[in-house]
Order: structure tokens, then sequence, then C-alpha cells
């Protein structure tokens, strides 16, 4: 019955892209738990990001899905609108039903989605990618009702890791070009106040925009100082761009990079002979077994390593939600599920790897009492009280082949540091 | 079922906001001819204002006054007047395509400055603590919804009801006289700069009451929700609606935002797993197809504007 009303409203609603004809072809198994996306499948870099959640979503699927049922992961696109965004998560909590979100990817468009609906609706919101400080204050003021977490370590990991990385190499002046969103803002913020405290001097901060055909006036404003280092906190598009012009300008080659440039593309696109003297900093541990298991297994399935922004951190957060729907038990709801959470992420509990084996595991463990310790792709994953990860930090450099670690910060080393910075 | 009526009203209500914006460009544009490529700045200045006039005191900015909800929307209503006015005396001199690409250039600027003043507007974090109105009375679930649904409604029908009023009036005729041809009523002793400028103020200011409605709904704003895009739905709702009926306005607005939303939905369940993927690019070239076909098959939109010759030729006296 709810099918045909389905179909009904897509007619009505005068899509009429005849897509109502195939409604009979979709119909569900026994015994199928939707989730929700709600990512940017329109970007570039959204795509891989989608990628690997479904990729989280089969290996689940493979260990016999959710308390017993398969999983159905319903994407839809944000187009990076947050009109589109809200609407679809709207639709995937009313009309699918869903329990939990994953996303979005913009800050921008997940605050919306968290506010007007999750909270609301009290679906679980687990974003790989939100990376604002806006949603630590609104957790600090009780408004997310603890229904909000998110993989991707605060901007404070990445910033303290870049400035560290100057203090270690010796610069004692800087110039920062930034991406002109609200990552990148927050991340100039914190960095130009991380290299303060440690005696180094930013000659220049320089907001970049999208989509300018030329970066040659930023670039002679960073410069102008003649600084030691460059530090990039850009995307690849831009980042490659901004790049070019600096280095043909005459800039130094000394350049540290935030985890948003650890791509192909960029390293395709500027030369890897250009490159020689630039070091990335990332949250990402491949310390653990199973983050080695992650790179493998992605290599497997797609064949190449796993460099876009954000795919460790969707792939956490895909199996984070879904080890937490397993310990909620089944038809649990969204403030069950992120209640469940802490349980699947217990420092103390069995350790567990991220894949269909050590999904399998903590099934068995959670069905015993038991609590589990996720050892994902970032790492082993702990939400504070805000839902916010630190994360554990490596310095990377890029190769022939891809990126290669240079040097890792356990998590007691980064929060030690940041620590002494304050 | 529920769950269905509770998106429809979701839906219903955004489609509502968003025709609000449509029957002020349908002022500009189908009434008087004013290209303006910038409704996103005056959509934008609305909820900016709504919710720095409304909102609670935040630490790295400006605003929070916390002033009662009504005073707040109209603040945000004149802040979009004010916006118009100062764009309107700089710019309205010019014709068509170039008042067009300058209004697009404030449209830019305004995002721009919202970006970047973080003192502002909080900078690319954008506004939050905002409390929507008799929240704590009424809970934030469905009853809200459909409370601020009726709201809404209400604001919308209001509208249509003053602009056609205002188009059925001599100042409508005015308007159009002036769009048809304006040396023509320069000569009958009218004043079409004065005019002009009127259209366009009042035009943005019901652009900005959608944009507070806007805000209030979402209890916040950044600029991502003031890119170019928004400018070019409106102006997609408008062509495909109908340029110079209010109707065919507001038709516009619920369908292509229909559209907008239905095939995404449309693509999430019934496009192949494979295929899922691409489901964003593909919705993009569905969404251009429709509006292409529109303009190829019906270029006066689904509802033409009606002429009415308000006084027969053959006078009785």
């Amino acid at each position: 019955m709810k099918k045909l009303n389905n179909s009904k409203l897509a007619l009505t609603l005068g899509t009429s892209i005849g897509l109502a004809m195939v409604a009979g072809s979709a119909m569900a198994q026994d015994c199928t738990t939707k989730i929700g996306a709600v990512l940017p499948t329109s970007v570039d870099w959204g795509r891989p990001i989608a990628e690997t959640a479904q990729f989280a979503v089969d290996q689940v699927n493979a260990a016999g899905g959710v308390a017993g049922c398969e999983i159905e992961m319903v994407l839809r696109d944000t187009q990076v609108d947050p009109k589109v965004g809200v609407d679809a998560a709207k639709a995937l909590v009313d009309l699918d039903g869903v329990q939990v979100l994953l996303g979005a990817v913009s800050s921008g468009v997940s605050m919306p989605i968290l506010t007007s609906v999750s909270v609301p609706s009290n679906v679980m919101q687990m974003s790989c990618c939100s990376s604002s400080t806006a949603f630590t204050k609104l957790a600090e003021e009780g408004n997310t009702d603890g229904l909000f977490f998110r993989t991707f370590a605060t901007t404070g990991v990445q910033a303290a890791v870049g400035a560290k990385v100057a203090a270690d190499q010796g610069f004692s002046s800087v110039a920062i070009l930034y991406k002109n969103d609200d990552w990148g803002q927050d991340l100039n913020n914190l960095i130009a106040r991380d290299f303060e405290a440690l005696g180094i001097t930013v000659t220049a901060s320089v907001a970049i925009n999208d989509g300018q055909p030329s970066y040659r006036a930023e670039v002679t404003q960073a410069l102008s100082g003649s600084p030691e280092a460059l530090y990039l906190g850009l995307y690849p598009a831009e980042g490659t761009a901004a790049v070019r012009e600096w280095l043909s300008l005459g800039g130094t080659q000394n350049m540290i990079m935030a985890n948003s440039l650890k791509s192909d593309d960029f390293r395709e696109n500027v030369g890897l002979q250009y490159l020689g003297s630039a070091l990335g900093t990332d949250t990402a541990s491949p310390r653990v077994a199973s983050a080695d298991a992650f790179v493998a297994a992605y290599i497997d399935r797609f064949d190449s390593e796993p460099n876009g922004p954000g795919l460790a951190n969707s792939y956490d957060a895909t199996m984070i939600a879904l080890l937490a729907m397993e310990a909620a038990g089944k038809d649990a709801t969204g403030d069950q599920i992120a209640a469940s959470v802490a349980s699947v992420t217990d420092p103390n509990g069995t350790p567990v790897t991220a894949d269909t084996a050590g999904f399998a595991a903590a099934r068995d463990v959670l069905a015993g009492g038991g609590t589990v310790m996720y050892q994902g792709a970032t790492g082993n994953v702990r939400f504070d009280a805000n839902g916010d990860v630190s994360a554990p930090a490596v310095v990377w450099k890029f190769t022939e082949g891809g990126t290669e670690e240079v040097q890792y910060l356990s998590l007691t080393e980064v929060d030690d540091f940041i620590a002494s910075l304050n | 079922m529920i769950g269905l009526i509770s998106y429809l009203v979701f839906f219903t209500t955004v489609a509502s906001i968003l025709a609000i914006a449509v029957l002020g460009l349908n002022l500009q544009w189908g009434n008087t001819g004013l290209f303006n490529g910038g409704v996103v700045a005056f959509f934008g200045a609305g909820a900016y204002g709504t919710l720095l006039l409304g909102g609670t005191p935040q630490p790295d900015h400006m605003g929070g006054f916390g002033l009662i909800y009504p005073l707040a929307l109209l603040g945000g209503m004149v802040a979009a007047g004010l916006l118009a006015w100062i764009v309107g005396v700089l710019t309205l001199r010019m014709r068509h395509d170039y008042l067009a690409i300058s209004t697009f250039g404030v449209a830019v600027a305004f995002e721009n400055l919202m970006r970047n003043a973080e003192w502002l507007s909080g900078g690319a974090k954008g506004i939050r603590g905002f409390e929507r109105p008799l929240r704590a009375a009424l809970g934030d679930g469905f009853l809200y919804n459909l409370l601020f649904l009726l709201f809404v409604l209400l604001l919308l029908f209001a509208t249509y009801r003053f602009l056609e009023l205002l188009v059925g009036s001599p100042f409508g005729r005015l308007l159009r006289a002036i769009r048809e041809d304006e040396t023509a009523a320069r000569s009958l002793g009218k004043s079409p700069d004065r005019i002009r400028l009127i259209a366009f103020i009042t035009g943005s200011v019901i652009m900005g009451l959608a944009g507070g409605l806007y805000g209030t709904f979402y209890a916040f704003v950044s600029p991502q929700d003031v890119l170019p895009t928004l400018t070019f739905q409106i102006w997609a709702m408008l062509i495909v609606g109908g340029a110079g009926n209010n109707r065919g306005a507001i038709m516009g607005a619920f369908l292509i935002w229909a559209a907008w939303t239905a095939s995404g939905w449309g693509l999430s369940r019934f496009a192949p797993v494979e295929m899922q993927i691409f489901a964003g690019s593909i919705q993009y070239v569905l969404i251009g197809l429709v509006i292409v076909g529109m303009l190829l098959w019906r270029p006066q939109g689904l509802f033409p504007e009606r002429l009415v010759v308000s006084q027969s030729g053959h006078a009785k006296n």
C-alpha cells in the first residue's frame, strides 16, 4: 500500500520521467533495514566518499547484515545546496523511515540537516567530513541531543600537527593559503594561533576562493613577506592552480599540506619533481592492523589507493553507525542507536577489525553483553561528549606511486602536543 | 502514511517560501521588465537580517538582539528593501542585460561579504543560535511544522492578493506601460525612473520576506544558502510558470521544486545500485531538460500573462 502511494506521489509531483514504471522491480526482501546517506555525489570528490560508504555496507551485508536484516543504503545527492540536502534528508526520514543518516560533507549542509531534520525527528546523524567548530558549540549548548557524531577529527588536530611540522623543519616564517569556506577559515585561525605559540611568524594569510581562473593576486600577496615555507589548507582543484602560480613566481618548495591535498590529481597536476620537500599531515592511523586491512580491501575493490579526502572517515562513519545499530538491536530508534555508539567504541572493549570478519566478531561479543573497541581505517575511533574525535596523526609525503608515511604521532603524542600549545 | 504527510508538509513549506520569492521576481520582471540577476542578495538580506535581529547573542559575531519574531522578520524585509534602494538608485538606469550583469555582481558581492565579514555574519560558519518562534510551546515536531506551514501559506496568500490588487490597479497599468514602451510612458507625463525604483524595492522586500521565512524554518543561514544557484532556481520557476502571471509564478515554484526534489527521490529509489553514484549528475541533466523543453515548446510558460483591457474603447459617455 505504501509502495502504491509513493508511486502516485512520484507521478503527481510531476517528474514524469517514467521512473514510476520500474517501481515493481524495487520490491524489498523479507527483512531489510534502510539507512540514509546524504552526500554530494554530483561533485567529483563526493562520489568516492559515497562509494566507500556503500563498500562498508556491502561488507556488513556479507557478514549477514545488522540484527539479521540486510542493510540498504539509500543514497541522495545534496548538490552542495543546503535546501536540496535538507529536503533529501527529510524525505529519507519521513518516506523511507531511516533511523540513521550518514552525511553531509559540507558543514553548511550538515548543520541545517541536524537542526531541522535529525534533532526534531530523533535520528542519529554521523558525518564523515564536516569539520566546523560550530558543531562542537551546538553540542556544548546541549542542542544536538547527543545525536550527532563525526569521524573527521576537528580542525584543531590538523592545525596543531601542521604547526609541529613547521617547527620540526626549523621554519621561522610561514605564509598561509586557505580555502575560503568554514573549514578553511577555522583551519587558518587555528594554525595561525599555533604558529604564534611556537614562535613562527605568519607573513601572510590569504583566502583562496573556488573557481577563479587565476590566483596571481593572492599568490603575490603571499609571496610578499618572503616566507621560508608555505602552508596549504586547500582542496586539489584550486590547490593545483595556486601552487602552480606560487612555483612559477619563484615561491619556495617548502610546503606543508593539509590532508585534503592527499590526492593523486594534485600530485600529477603539480608534478612530483616540485613536491620533493612538501610534507602533508593527516589524522589517519596506519599503525593498526585493521587500517592496513582497509587499505588492502579498498585496493582490492577499487583498484586504487584510498587517496581522496574523507574516504577512511566515510568508511569508519558507516561501520560505526552499523555496529551501533547492531548493538542497539532490531527496530531501535535513532536515540537508542546514538546511545549505543559508546559501547562499540569502548577503549576497554574487545578489539574488532574493520571488515566482514570483524563485524561478525563484534556481533558475538555484543550478543554476549560485552562491549567492543572498533579499530577502524582512521585508528581506534573514540568520541568525546560532543561527538568529536581526536586522532593519532601522520606526516606524509608524495611518492611515485602515491603517498608515503614520514612520521607517526600516537594519540598521546598529539594530545600532549596540543596541550603544550595552550 | 504519517511519514508521507509529514514530508508533504515539509515540502509544501519550502515550495511556498520559494513561491513568495518568485512572486517578488514576477513583479520586477513579469510586470515591470526589470531583469534582476541578483535575486539571492535580497533573499539573503532577509534571511540574515531576520536571524541577526531575532537570534540569541553569539560570542564571535554581532547580532543576536533577540527581538520578538514579527519585528525580526520585518527587520529582514527592511534590510532587503534598503539594499534594493541602494542598488536600485545605482543601477536602474541600465537596461536589460546590463542591469542583469550588475545585479548579478551585487549578489556575488553579497555572498562574499557574508563569507568574509566574520564579525558581522559569522563568516563561512554561518549564523546559528536562532530560536524558532513559539518552539518552547509547540516543540519542534510535526505540529510545529504544520503550524509554520499555515503561517507561510497565509503570507503567500497575502502577498498574492496584494500583488493582484497592485497589478490590477492604475499603478499596475503604469508598470506594464513602462515595460512595453518607456518613452511613450514618459511622453504621457509619467516618471519611469521613480516607478521602476518603487517596483524594484517592492519586489525585493517580498524576496526579503521569503528569505526571512527560509532562515526561520532552518534556524540557520550560511553563505552556502546564498549562492547564485538560488537565483537560477527562482528564475527557472518564473519562466516555467509564466512571467507576468502571479498564479503562474506560484505554480512554477511548486512544479520546479517538485521536479528538483522528486527527481532525486525517484533516482535514489528506482535507479540500479551501480547507477546510484551518478544519480546526482543525472538529476542535473533531467532538470536542465525540463527547462529547455519548456522554453522550446511553451516559452510563454504554463500560465501565460493574461492581458486585460480594463477600459473598453467604446465608452458609454
